[in-house]
């Protein structure tokens, strides 16, 4: 009721709004329940993973092995400590740190790779050729194999960990961004522009990547789950964190060993990972609505 | 005769000025087959069209779909690269300039499309995408582009608060009419419609069509008209191309062409609007089977497998393009004659 009284109003109104595209983006996907839930976690993590030392009342790294193995809800390590005897908590917090940074760095990249690649191929003809060439030799490596050639080239670190997964993303990103720019650039309006003299920049940029924004913001948060799983299994082949750093890839492969007498230690960086990954979905997901002008606010 | 003339000359005041000249155009599209993707043949879009369009002249384009009438609008703009030809501009060839050499004369050529759900970017607010066209070809700072903008949008009969909304906010005919304004933004002098008014109910075109001719009227503009609704072609326009297969079939003035068509199939077509009457006892001709694929046109007259009245001179050999009457131009070996038999 009271909200088609106030779309009345606004229609009412004379002046044009004056909203900003990115405020009404905000509005509309605030209305979306899970984005909002999605929102909430990646917040928090991102919290968690700036004040890190002020909510743990344990170093990460440290080892005691008085007080090895023991399980959630144990005085004073509420979410038990591993095998070494470390607080699991503080190592989640500050493995936060590590994984939303490795994923962040490595999607990013990943996408300015994979959306330069993806534009120059769909929009020049000339070019698409040599560079889906390019995207098939990326593709035909294992991914594994290729962040492990990447990673024996650049050395073991995990900055190196994130550039080897965002090469790897390059392929799959590339291939997405051309399929729409290839359907986008047939549109009457991309011929529309060019009849006004429109520059080729102008056009990629100012009209055909914001209509490929859905599927893009799609694979980037979809791709930021996989970026974090695949850091966690390179830490687990011993290319990514080196022990003792608190990876929560690293934390489950080592967690494994104890799977029966400890589950926690596997299942507790487990559901870190998953909430992540899910925060990150759900969100992606209400990004793609909410950017999309042919969604009705109501 | 005089007819055709005077009303051009009458309508200039002076003697028509040649705006845009088109020479031999054609527009061949590859067929790619094979392994190797070699060009097997060519779809010929556009064979061998020439004319001259005066200034503040509109000229209509009409014939089937897929008769290549869009294809010839969108050739003369460089949004398809000529076959071979020239695109005479202002006493300028324009076909073979580069994009920067071109933009003086992007400000004077511009085009309305056909399809108003799809000529417009969706995530783009109209209002900024009409002051992307001055941010292209102006230094006007963002306050003078505001302005000029609502003022743009008020002369085509939309209002300041339809600034920040964006296309699917609007209907087909308020679409329309952005796109006008996006046309119009530069001051060209000469601009393509390229079926303009076909997406839109009746009772809009004719709102759609009277702002184009104030337009004109206040511009000075020379519309290319291209259209298959003959109605509003006669309405609309001062002389009408009649094309068929890429090919140019007829070009006269309106009242020449309606009431003495010469070419069978400009019969033909005529003989397809429906018109209201009681008393005229007209036959309606009903062309036989479908347009011929244009990769593999018929031998000579490329009408002759449908044309009521062909002979085999027609088979063999095809007609030139002749001005039989004064500015009435036709490409048939046996102009003129009726085929209402």
């Amino acid at each position: 009721m009271a909200e088609t009284a106030t779309v009345a109003a606004a229609n009412v109104k004379k002046a044009p709004s004056k909203e900003k595209t990115y405020q009404v983006v905000a509005k509309r996907l605030l209305k979306n329940k899970l984005a909002v839930i999605g929102l909430i976690i990646i917040v928090l993590q991102i919290g968690m993973a700036i004040f890190a030392p002020l909510i743990t009342s344990y170093d990460p790294v440290k080892q005691n092995l008085d007080a090895s193995e023991l399980p959630v809800f144990s005085e004073g390590h509420w979410l038990g400590t591993d095998n070494y005897g470390r607080d699991v908590w503080s190592r989640i917090v500050f493995g936060a740190r590590i994984s939303l940074v490795v994923g962040i760095v490595a999607v990013t990249l990943g996408l300015l790779g994979g959306v330069t690649l993806g534009l120059l191929g769909g929009y020049y003809k000339k070019l698409d050729g040599v560079i889906m060439r390019i995207v098939d030799l990326l593709f035909s490596f294992p991914g594994i194999l290729l962040a492990m050639l990447i990673i024996a080239i650049l050395g073991t670190s995990l900055i190196n960990v994130a550039i080897a997964i965002s090469i790897w993303s390059i392929p799959s990103c590339a291939r997405i961004v051309r399929g729409s720019v290839l359907s986008i650039k047939e549109k009457e309006y991309i011929m529309a522009m060019k009849s006004l003299g429109a520059s080729d920049f102008r056009i990629m940029v100012k009209h055909i990547l914001p209509n490929a924004f859905a599927p893009i913001i799609v694979f980037a948060t979809m791709r930021m789950a996989t970026a974090i799983l695949s850091t966690a299994s390179l830490s687990y082949l011993g290319l990514g964190a080196q022990p003792p750093t608190p990876e929560w890839g690293a934390m489950i492969s080592q967690g494994q060993a104890f799977m029966w007498s400890s589950p926690h230690l596997t299942v507790v960086p487990g559901i870190a990972i998953m909430l992540t990954v899910f925060a990150f979905n759900v969100v992606g997901d209400g990004l793609r609505d909410a950017i999309d002008p042919n969604m009705d606010i109501q | 005769m005089a007819v055709s003339t005077e009303q051009i000359a009458s309508s200039k005041k002076t003697e028509p000025k040649v705006l845009l000249e088109l020479q031999g155009i054609k527009k061949y599209f590859p067929i790619k087959g094979g392994i190797l993707q070699r060009k097997q043949s060519d779809v010929k879009a556009v064979e061998n069209v020439s004319l001259q369009l005066y200034e503040g002249e509109s000229l209509g384009v009409v014939g089937e779909s897929g008769c290549g009438k869009s294809t010839l609008g969108r050739a003369i703009l460089g949004l398809e690269e000529l076959t071979a030809g020239k695109v005479i501009f202002q006493d300028t060839e324009i076909q073979d300039l580069k994009r920067k050499e071109k933009l003086k004369f992007v400000k004077q050529m511009q085009m309305i499309f056909q399809d108003p759900f799809a000529s417009l970017n969706p995530r783009q607010r109209i209002g900024h995408a009409l002051e992307e066209v001055f941010t292209m070809h102006t230094n006007m700072s963002a306050k003078e582009k505001r302005e000029t903008v609502i003022s743009l949008l008020e002369e085509v009969g939309l209002k300041e608060e339809h600034f920040y909304k964006y296309p699917h906010e609007f209907s087909g005919g308020q679409r329309q009419r952005i796109g006008i304004a996006r046309a119009i933004a530069l001051h060209p002098s000469f601009v393509i419609c390229d079926e303009a008014v076909s997406a839109l109910d009746v009772s809009v075109q004719a709102q759609v069509l009277k702002l184009l001719k104030s337009l004109q009227q206040k511009y000075n503009l020379s519309y290319l008209f291209i259209s298959h609704d003959l109605g509003v072609v006669r309405y609309f326009c001062d002389r009408v191309l009649v094309m068929y297969l890429g090919n140019t079939v007829e070009l006269a003035s309106v009242g020449d062409l309606f009431e003495r068509p010469l070419h069978p199939y400009t019969q033909a077509l005529l003989s397809a609007i429906p018109r209201p009457s009681v008393n005229r006892n007209r036959t309606r001709v009903r062309l036989q089977g479908d347009l011929p694929n244009p990769a593999n046109p018929p031998s000579g007259c490329p009408f002759h497998t449908r044309c009521p009245i062909a002979t085999d001179r027609c088979s063999a050999e095809k007609p030139e393009w002749k001005e039989y009457e004064p500015n009435h131009f036709a490409a048939c070996h046996f102009a003129g004659q009726s085929i209402h038999q």
